[in-house]
């Protein structure tokens, strides 16, 4: 007894030690002890935990395997397991350890409990759900059989699930949840699970009997989402008329939710859109009319209660109208009317406009009475309400501005227009403090759409320097306005001035998930502005910053599920579930990660280390979700809006160019590795991300790389087109060469385990060298043929050629620097992938054993071909660059200014834009021509 | 959270770690709710939570932003008048309470407008601006307190609370 009360005593400092972060001085007392007591698992188990937080993964693992074997049982060596197992990712042994430990135990509910938190993690609903069945019948507590109630839902919804499965499963729940010995209406949430199961059933009778009992009524009345379901159910039901008519019972009881406003509406038109086999009759026509003019009166009360208050009511008399003439019960000068009238009561409020858009699908006769309402308004700069009214009136006129009446003229001429509104309108804010927005702010973002626009349609630059100095000047005036941001960022970039688009993004002061919908702004297709080269890592830094809460996400995430379990808030799991997936599936999220590898290779000295790591890293990417983008634009509906027209490049990095590039490395990266298939299952440790549904993810990786799409090939610049097809060549050249070199996995593994033994002191785990020590030493000889050498294809030379008379063509054009830098980086990535391609047959002794020496022969003119090509771009970026940064280079940029060099805009102020932008010109051209130059000379020697 | 962007960019609404947001959700999902419009873009959002003991059992407002391009249009009434009623029926607490920078005249006489007065003045409870040109009052935040039904004496709220300080640490 003493000896366990003594041992608990100098266990204790561990646990402190290890809660305040000094991990070493816990492995130090861990191996103190642990010389005492060779084999205490609950020391053993703190010690891998102190080694997994200190990053020593490889010793961690050992000591983790060795306790796992013995199947632990007490609570304090199975928590800090836990901890050990979530920290490496092993959460498929986490589900083992604890089901085995409640097999054990059966009556522990802790381990009960854990075993299917364990469960949920992995997302293994099926799993979960059965043991949370088990412990309800041990442990009697209502808790468990809710819990195995919403495995089952949550089962039924997993895409995997069949829908004959989906209907079982909610059958089986809503079994379980009639066997409660409590009613559901106990909590809100238990309540609308069991009506949302309802609901799936269609079983409309039960779920009403719930719904219209007094406690039924009351959840529903405080909790959201029961109201939402309720709604639904009645929706089901057919029931249009009865939910419309509590909506507007709820409407005139001081509700202004918007869904009771649709409610109202949907029964207003059910009469005509619930039959619309064999047409509509003129009886229901009739009905839907008389309720139309009801609806009428009823709104109009509500509106005028209300006043400019809320909005709702007259946002739904719109809605009404419209939906009235679009079903042909209306005249449409009926729905215009009060559209002008929705302008008189809100025109002076911001949001009007994005209010009104989404109604002017109008026929030409009313467009032209729409248009007529907005060009007799006055401009007047009397009040902020006036100024506002403005702009709105400028957005709408402008939305439906015809494709016609879109000139680079007529555009100019408003951008000034715009922009002379603007510096009216700025007397308005003058006394606001500096965090504060200008009322007037949206003109000044008009204008600059404007310019934009006409750069869209002459592609001159002239018109984008005078974009910037507009938004430049609006920061003067509105520091923090995040719209102006964004679009100096995008036009930044455009004009190849990458350093001041990265200080403006900073500026925005970016964090935590923003990340994910915001990044792109400067981190897609980086690699042509990054300095990497030449050791200014601004660029991948911000890659590896930004890719900082997927890691937080995927670590909390499934805490917060568990965490609602326990909570019994079950309304939010769903969320919860498809919020993770949609982080871990993040678009952005990858196309960063390849970012950062494409500038990482111009950086790195490129050996087997890197390669290995990010294959492996980069073969587990899988179909993405789309971004996010919240992007202002305020350019006519018949055009392109303002992000398709900023793109850089005028392309997308969407799926489509994620794949074609992943393709590309994944590619050559599995060339230059030793590690395949049979390797990496030996040496990866943690759980694989689990696999998507989608039928081309099941395709083998081989296939998968093969295919080629011109949906994907779209998102591709013709440069990285190119790229593409010359990397292709290249692969399939190689390919056969390097598969037969590869050295067999039995001498790769044997390699390894020294390499960790080295480390550890341990060898490898899960390999077996006897049974491999014939091969272990010394070369393999294969017995298969050497594959044939073949030619060269031309086209691995004739690309390079290619791309220096697209960089001339373009010098000899003044193209824009971004375009120019683009091909630049592209030809620099072309030459980086020929190194990997080639950094097998750089040891003379493959060449001698496999007798590769005409192969290796013809790798020179490619080199040779790709490292002038080099040099001469270097040179000319370098030269460029110095044009760039003189003065008469700044007086082209004012020249181009003049015409927005008016009133508060001084000519002080555009001379500094001009310098500042053409410094962060010079700055990007000369380095990325002096970082093509350090990679010629390292690597274009050898 | 990933369409928040328009609310959150502005100066004064903070972005927390996706934790925070998550934590909240997890607990009180029906004191948090979020306005869309009808196109389906954030309008605002508020997050709430109900705490303390007792008589000060009380609902609580965290956090609460309406985009720049729909403020003076009630949202933030209406989304504290939810929160109220929830607090009321629901949670049965005693009063509502809420933080605000002493020197955020607006969002004060906002919410006097919404029948909170001030309970107590909290010493340095925002560390982040530092001490800039306001002075103490940038750092310092007003305690702001609106009685429910289960109070009819009024007795969570006291007409001096201006003038009574506070540490932050005594504060939670």
């Amino acid at each position: 007894m003493s000896a366990a009360v003594t041992l608990e005593r100098q266990i204790r400092p561990i646990y402190e030690a290890l809660d305040t972060g000094s991990n070493k001085s816990a492995i130090v007392s861990c191996n103190k002890l642990l010389k005492k007591y060779p084999s205490n698992l609950l020391v053993k188990s703190l010690k891998a935990l102190a080694l997994v937080r200190s990053q020593k993964v490889e010793e961690s693992l050992a000591l983790c395997d060795e306790v796992l074997a013995v199947k632990p049982l007490d609570d304090a060596t199975i928590s800090a397991m836990m901890h050990v197992l979530k920290g490496l990712g092993r959460i498929t042994d986490m589900v083992n350890m604890f089901e085995e430990a409640y097999k054990q135990q059966p009556l522990n509910e802790e381990y009960g409990a854990q075993t299917f938190f364990a469960h949920v993690r992995t997302a293994n609903w099926k799993s979960a759900q059965q043991v949370s069945t088990r412990m309800h019948k041990q442990f009697q507590d209502d808790r468990y059989l809710y819990w195995s109630v919403m495995g089952a839902i949550l089962q039924a919804s997993d895409p995997s699930t069949t829908s004959s499965m989906k209907m079982l499963l909610h059958k089986l729940a809503h079994r379980l949840v009639t066997s409660s010995p409590t009613p559901s209406y106990l909590t809100a949430d238990r309540f609308h699970m069991h009506i949302s199961i309802l609901k799936e059933l269609e079983l409309y009778d039960e779920a009403n009997t719930l719904l219209e009992s007094d406690i039924g009524k009351t959840i529903c009345s405080t909790s959201l989402a029961c109201d939402q379901t309720r709604r639904e159910i009645w929706r089901g039901r057919g029931l249009f008329k009865e939910e419309g008519q509590c909506a507007q019972q709820k409407i005139l009881n001081g509700d202004r939710n918007w869904l009771e406003f649709l409610s109202v509406l949907d029964s207003i038109f059910a009469p005509v859109s619930s039959r619309r086999e064999g047409g509509i009759t003129e009886e229901s026509k009739n009905e839907c009319l008389e309720n139309i003019s009801k609806a009428r009166t009823f709104l109009a009360g509500v509106v005028e209660k209300d006043g400019t208050k809320n909005r709702a009511a007259p946002l739904a008399l719109l809605e009404l109208e419209h939906r009235a003439y679009k079903f042909g019960l209306s005249d449409d000068s009926v729905f215009v009317s009060v559209m002008e009238d929705y302008f008189t009561q809100f025109g002076d409020k911001a949001c009007c406009f994005e209010d009104l858009i989404s109604f002017l699908d109008l026929e030409t006769t009313s467009l032209d009475r729409w248009k007529a309402f907005l060009t007799q308004h006055q401009p007047s700069f009397a009040s902020v309400g006036d100024l506002q009214r403005l702009i709105n009136v400028r957005k709408l006129e402008r939305y439906i501005l015809l494709d016609s009446e879109i000139t680079v003229e007529s555009e100019t001429a408003r951008g000034l227009k715009y922009l002379n509104e603007y510096l009216g309108g700025l007397a308005l804010g003058g006394d606001l403090p500096v965090t504060e927005l200008q009322p007037a702010d949206d003109l000044v973002l008009l204008a600059a759409n404007a310019l934009v626009m006409v750069w869209a349609l002459n592609h001159s630059e002239e018109a984008l320097y005078r974009a910037a100095t507009v938004l430049e000047y609006g920061l003067t005036k509105s520091r923090m306005s995040f719209q102006m941001r964004i679009m100096l960022v995008r036009i930044y970039r455009i004009l190849g001035a990458s350093s001041l688009a990265l200080e403006h993004y900073r500026q925005m002061n970016v964090k935590q998930v923003q990340n994910d919908t915001l990044s792109h702004l400067v981190l897609t297709r980086a690699l042509t502005f990054s300095l990497a080269a030449i050791g200014d890592l601004t660029y991948p830094s911000e890659c590896l910053e930004s890719s900082q809460i997927y890691l937080a996400s995927s670590q909390e995430t499934s805490d917060f599920i568990v965490r609602s379990f326990t909570a019994e808030k079950y309304t939010q799991i769903p969320d919860f579930i498809d919020f993770e997936s949609r982080l871990e599936n993040s678009l952005q999220r990858d196309v960063v990660k390849l970012e950062h590898v494409r500038m990482r290779l111009t950086h790195e000295p490129l050996n087997t280390d890197i390669i290995d790591m990010e294959l492996i890293e980069l073969k587990f990417i899988s179909p993405r979700q789309p971004r996010f983008l919240i992007i202002p634009s305020y350019q006519p509906r018949c055009k392109p809006t303002f992000n398709e027209q900023s793109l850089l490049f005028g392309a997308s990095t969407g799926q489509g160019w994620l794949w074609c590039f992943l393709k590309i490395y994944i590619r050559a990266f599995q060339h230059a590795s030793d590690l395949d298939d049979i390797v990496e299952e030996k040496l990866l440790v943690g759980d694989r991300p689990k696999k998507s549904s989608d039928p081309e993810v099941q395709l083998p990786l081989r296939e998968r790389l093969a295919l080629r799409r011109a949906e994907e090939i779209a998102e591709l610049t013709s440069e990285e087109t190119q790229l593409l097809d010359w990397a292709t060549a290249l692969g399939d050249w190689l390919e056969p060469h390097h598969n037969y070199v590869r050295p067999p996995p039995a001498v790769v593994l044997a390699e390894a385990s020294r390499q960790t033994e080295l480390k550890t002191g341990f060898p490898l785990r899960g390999v077996d060298l006897q049974a491999h020590n014939g091969d272990a030493n010394g070369h393999h000889k294969k017995d298969e043929e050497a594959p044939p050498i073949k030619e060269a294809s031309s086209l691995l030379t004739v690309f390079f050629d290619s791309m220096l008379s697209r960089f001339e063509h373009l010098v000899e054009s003044k193209c824009s620097i971004s375009e120019l830098l683009h091909v630049a980086t592209i030809t620099q990535e072309a030459f980086i992938l020929f190194i990997i391609e080639t950094m097998r047959f750089k040891s003379p002794a493959v060449v001698k054993i496999h007798k590769l020496g005409n192969l290796v022969a013809q790798f020179k003119d490619v080199r040779l071909r790709a490292s002038c090509v080099l040099k001469e771009m270097s040179a000319a970026l370098i030269k460029i660059g110095e044009v760039e940064g003189s003065v008469e280079h700044r007086q082209v940029f004012l020249q181009a200014c003049a015409a927005v060099t008016i009133k508060e805009i001084t000519h002080d102020f555009v001379s500094n834009v001009a310098k500042s932008v053409t410094d962060s010109r010079k700055k990007a051209l000369e380095g990325v021509g002096k970082g093509m130059t350090k990679l010629n000379a390292a690597h274009g020697q050898s | 959270m990933f369409k928040f962007n328009n609310i959150n960019l502005d100066v004064w609404t903070e972005t927390y770690a996706i934790s925070f947001y998550l934590s909240y959700l997890s607990r009180w999902p029906d004191l948090c709710c979020v306005q869309e419009a009808p196109s389906g873009r954030m309008m605002g959002y508020i997050l709430g939570k109900a705490e303390g003991s007792s008589t000060e059992w009380h609902g609580h407002i965290t956090a609460i932003s309406v985009a720049p391009e729909y403020r003076r249009l009630s949202l933030a009434r209406n989304m504290v008048n939810r929160l109220e009623l929830v607090s009321d029926d629901h949670y049965k607490g005693f009063f509502v309470d809420l933080y605000v920078r002493c020197n955020n005249a607006l969002a004060i006489n906002m919410y006097e407008g919404f029948g909170y007065s001030v309970y107590r003045r909290v010493r340095e409870y925002y560390g982040t601006l530092g001490v800039g040109k306001g002075g103490k009052d940038e750092e310092d935040a007003f305690d702001m307190r609106k009685p429910l039904s289960r109070d009819p004496l009024r007795r969570s709220v006291r007409s001096n609370g201006r003038e009574v300080v506070v540490n932050a640490s005594s504060v939670s």
